[in-house]
């Protein structure tokens, strides 16, 4: 609070004062007291404006007293009721509203440096991803190479099950390639800024599913892929969807003789609802809260994955605003739905 | 494979195995008759501009192609890469970045400073090793380079 602040205040209302009491009928009635009253809001605290404002009520009702026009108590209270009046309603109105602006900054306060915390967070995770695709790729490439090179030229000093141990090494380091691969994709795809166009989900399917067959998935499989209605988002997102949740179907599913897929969708309102259904292997509906986390796989080495894959496919529905979520039966297979906008 | 000139391939490479592994994949293509390794930025510079332990050696005689890693001890490996591209001297001397880093901002960078080429060492050896070997045989022996 700025000591200037009260004595200007203090200088106005002095001003008023003379004037009130010099010149017939005061100033407008001592309502300009009111402006003695906003001034001080401006800066002072809650005690200082209670303050000023007695002062001011003390100044209007004695101005007017000692003024020619004054006369009995009563009389000068009631000549400057309005005055009075405006000014207590301007303090208390006054320091209420002081009031709410001094929490609404607070919040705003708290807002930024939560702001700033996430922004730092951020930072620290992607620089964390950074040292994951770099420090941690280094050694792998090590372990795999010179056991590699163990195979390659020591195969005559080397028996088979030595042989064996050292593919069971390289196959596991394979492996650890692969996850640390997955979970920089997952990372990545955080960062990503969504880029919208229209997308022809109907020709996406068709696109992916051929994409699929040429790398030798689902030949054996019979994909039924339905009318699909047109929506808007990220073309190259979007085609991880179907990548994960199609590639997904056949793994599961293609174990089976009569594995079948079919892909559908239909507008409900103001959104889509997409789905793909499969009769694969399934899965039971008490672990569906895992279905979607990071790493969390339902199935064994049978069959293969790092489980990100349904990781990364929530983390692109929900950047478009969408829903995602499964029902499935064990051995009976398993329905994925998503929304996306209309 | 006949190779003209002194010196051709310097590798920057922090990293004992992966410079190990580096080496073999050349030399299964006979590639690595005439490379010479160092361990970090700060060597590097002294080798290229015959500084430091390396004072007695013919500033001309400059490599065909740098193997350049981007984490390196001292100087880093994008600031190896711009003191290079920022010399006359050595401006024309083709680098390519071999590192561990997929990210794009790494890519980004180091073709803005320059790097004539960037390559994202894989985890796998056999993918190691062709692409190793790809990359001598292309700088080597199909690139043609300013004399």
């Amino acid at each position: 609070m700025s000591p200037y602040l009260i004595v200007g205040c203090l200088v106005l209302a002095g001003v008023f004062f003379s004037i009130d009491i010099s010149i017939p009928l005061g100033v407008a009635g001592g309502v300009p007291y009111v402006a003695v009253i906003l001034a001080s809001l401006w800066g002072a605290d809650r005690n200082t404006v209670i303050y000023i404002a007695l002062l001011c009520s003390l100044l209007t009702v004695v101005g007017y007293y000692i003024s020619p026009e004054g006369g009995e108590l009563w009389k000068v209270l009631a000549n400057r009721f309005l005055a009075l009046f405006a000014i207590w309603v301007t303090a208390v109105l006054g320091l209420a509203l002081k009031r709410a602006e001094i929490k609404i900054r607070g919040l705003n306060e708290d807002l930024q440096r939560h702001a700033q915390e996430l922004e730092t967070a951020n930072k620290e995770l992607e620089s964390f991803s950074y040292s994951v695709s770099h420090d941690l790729r280094t050694p792998l490439r090590a372990i795999d190479g010179f056991s590699r090179i163990l195979v390659d030229e020591y195969s005559e000093e080397l028996d088979d099950e030595a042989k064996r141990l050292l593919n069971i090494v390289r196959k596991n380091t394979r492996k650890m390639g692969q996850l640390i691969k997955d979970v920089l994709a997952f990372s990545r795809m955080g960062r990503k800024e969504v880029s919208i166009s229209k997308v022809d989900m109907e020709q996406l399917v068709n696109e992916v599913f051929t994409g699929l067959k040429e790398a030798g998935h689902g030949r054996t499989v019979e994909v039924e892929i339905k009318a699909l209605p047109k929506t808007t988002g990220d073309r190259a997102m979007l085609h991880m969807v179907i990548e994960n949740l199609l590639g997904n179907a056949i793994k599961f599913a293609g174990t089976r003789k009569d594995a079948r897929i079919e892909v559908g969708g239909s507008v409900e309102g103001t959104e889509n609802v997409y789905y793909l259904k499969d009769n694969g292997v399934g899965f039971d509906m008490e672990y569906v809260h895992k279905l979607f986390g990071v790493f969390n796989r339902l199935h064994g080495e049978e069959f293969e994955g790092t489980g990100i894959g349904l990781a990364i496919v929530q983390r692109i529905i929900i950047k478009h605003g969408g829903r995602v979520w499964a029902e499935g039966k064990t051995n009976e297979g398993a329905t994925f739905y998503f929304t996306l906008p209309a | 494979v006949e190779i003209n000139g002194e010196l051709e391939i310097l590798l920057v490479e922090d990293n004992t195995s992966d410079a190990e592994l580096c080496l073999r994949a050349l030399k299964k293509h006979n590639l690595a008759n005439k490379l010479f390794w160092v361990k970090d930025g700060a060597e590097a510079l002294d080798y290229i501009f015959a500084t430091g332990a390396y004072a007695e050696r013919n500033i001309k005689n400059t490599p065909n192609v740098i193997l350049l890693d981007l984490r390196l001890p001292k100087v880093d490996g994008l600031d190896v890469l711009k003191r290079l591209k920022s010399d006359e001297r050595t401006k024309l001397i083709p680098v390519v970045i071999l590192t561990s880093s997929t990210e794009d901002i790494d890519t980004v960078k180091s073709y803005k400073f320059g790097a004539n080429s960037f390559v994202s060492k894989p985890v796998q050896f056999e993918e190691f090793a062709k692409v190793v070997a790809e990359m001598g045989m292309y700088w080597l022996l199909l690139n043609k380079s300013p004399s």
